[in-house]
């Protein structure tokens, strides 16, 4: 039997709504909310009131010729962690996250600023940091250098903050490790649920990669009075051994 | 069963997600130490470390006449100080009793469960979860 022209994830059925509608402009200047501060990330099986949490993630759908191998490295690493070898990941050895998954690594959270013309997120594990421009147009795709930020610019969109972001670079690992080529998009509305607890809708657009857009969400909540830690990996005692399994150093030099 | 049936399943199965929880992604998996089958260790400090991506704990245990020196990791200070933990919450020359998940490699390294301090105070391996501060430390040590 000939490979299917196409693989299609089963699991579907779930609508995002709409989550904003637009006003005239001095309504919604009245109307932004302020999302300073810092935030942490938490989830249905993070004692979440199911009132605020995230809805379900919808459908990862790879395009056949990235499915195979993204299948059967995802059933090697399972069993490789079975055995008690975990798989190296470029975060084993300190590389930072990059967008999309610098927005929920594990509890850490995320400071956001808001200043004249621009939002700066703060993700306190690795200490990175994205700027997103607002009320700018985005860049063509060959004039952004691929890092692990891109580029992003934000619109208000009635009380949700619509943020675009190109320019990942591809060696950066995706959401769900899935792969990605140098066209990924990356659209978040953030949008605050309560007055503590902030939801942002994320959008993957990859018309290589991707049948159909993978959309998620993530959902924080307010840290008042919080300060962010700082994250300096100094003493990085995890390392990848010569047959790619992550180890333990046992001395850290006194550190 | 068509492959193209076959595929939507395996997919299906994979990315059958709980909700706001695989999003989440961690420094790195926790799959070389044995967390089915903890152990006590006794010791003293020789070092505390309150670094990053990781706190150490280095204690030099007593096995008969010999001493064995393990290595006990952590989560990260900011982990940490959501549980109750400071900086200087453990010194050079502390006794303490550990309980940890050992490497599976049967080096002496491990990943902390809880400890004793010397004082009597019991602290996990960090806080709750996306909590944030004012919620009490936990008792034992939280999910990995």
């Amino acid at each position: 039997m000939s490979t299917p022209s196409r693989i299609v994830g089963c699991i579907g059925g779930v609508v995002l709504s709409a989550i904003a509608i637009a006003t005239p402009a001095a309504a919604q200047s009245q109307a932004r909310p302020s999302l300073t501060g810092v935030w942490a990330p938490f989830g249905a099986a993070r004692g979440a009131d199911p009132a605020v949490a995230p809805p379900p993630a919808g459908p990862v759908v790879l395009k056949p010729a990235y499915a195979k191998d993204y299948l059967a490295q995802r059933a090697a690493d399972a069993e490789a962690t079975k055995r008690g070898e975990p798989p190296a990941s470029a975060s084993v050895v300190c590389v930072p996250y990059g967008m999309p998954r610098m927005m929920a690594v594990a509890s850490y959270p995320i400071e956001i600023l808001e200043t004249s013309g621009q939002f700066t997120i703060i993700a306190e594990a690795f200490s990175e940091v994205r700027r997103v421009f607002m009320g700018q147009s985005q860049l063509p795709i060959d004039e952004v250098p691929p890092g692990y930020y891109g580029h992003s610019v934000g619109r208000w969109d009635g009380e949700t903050l619509v943020i675009d972001t190109i320019g990942i670079k591809e060696s950066v690992p995706g959401y769900q490790n899935i792969p990605h080529s140098d066209q990924m998009r990356i659209t978040e509305r953030l949008r605050l649920v309560t007055p503590d607890v902030l939801h942002d809708q994320i959008t993957i657009d990859d018309p290589l990669v991707l049948e159909k857009p993978v959309v998620y969400t993530l959902a924080y909540r307010r840290m008042r009075d919080y300060k962010m830690v700082e994250f300096v990996c100094d003493n990085n005692r995890e390392y990848v051994d010569e047959k790619g399994r992550v180890r333990m150093r046992l001395d850290g030099g006194g550190r | 069963m068509s492959i193209y049936r076959h595929a939507r399943i395996v997919l299906a199965a994979i990315f059958a997600l709980v909700p706001g929880t695989t999003f989440l992604v961690a420094h790195h998996s926790f799959a070389m130490f044995d967390t089915a089958n903890p152990i006590t260790i006794s010791g003293t400090v020789t070092a505390f470390e309150w670094t990053n991506p990781h706190v150490y704990i280095e204690v030099d245990v007593a096995e008969g006449q010999a001493m064995k020196h393990w290595a006990i990791e952590l989560g990260s200070p900011s982990i940490l100080m959501r549980g109750g933990w400071k900086f200087n919450t453990i010194k050079k020359g502390d006794k303490i009793t550990a309980v940890v998940s050992p490497l599976r490699n049967g080096d002496a390294g491990s990943l902390l469960n809880r400890v004793t301090l010397a004082d009597g105070r019991v602290l996990g391996n960090g806080g709750p979860a996306g909590i944030g501060p004012g919620t009490p430390p936990p008792t034992s040590a939280p999910p990995r």
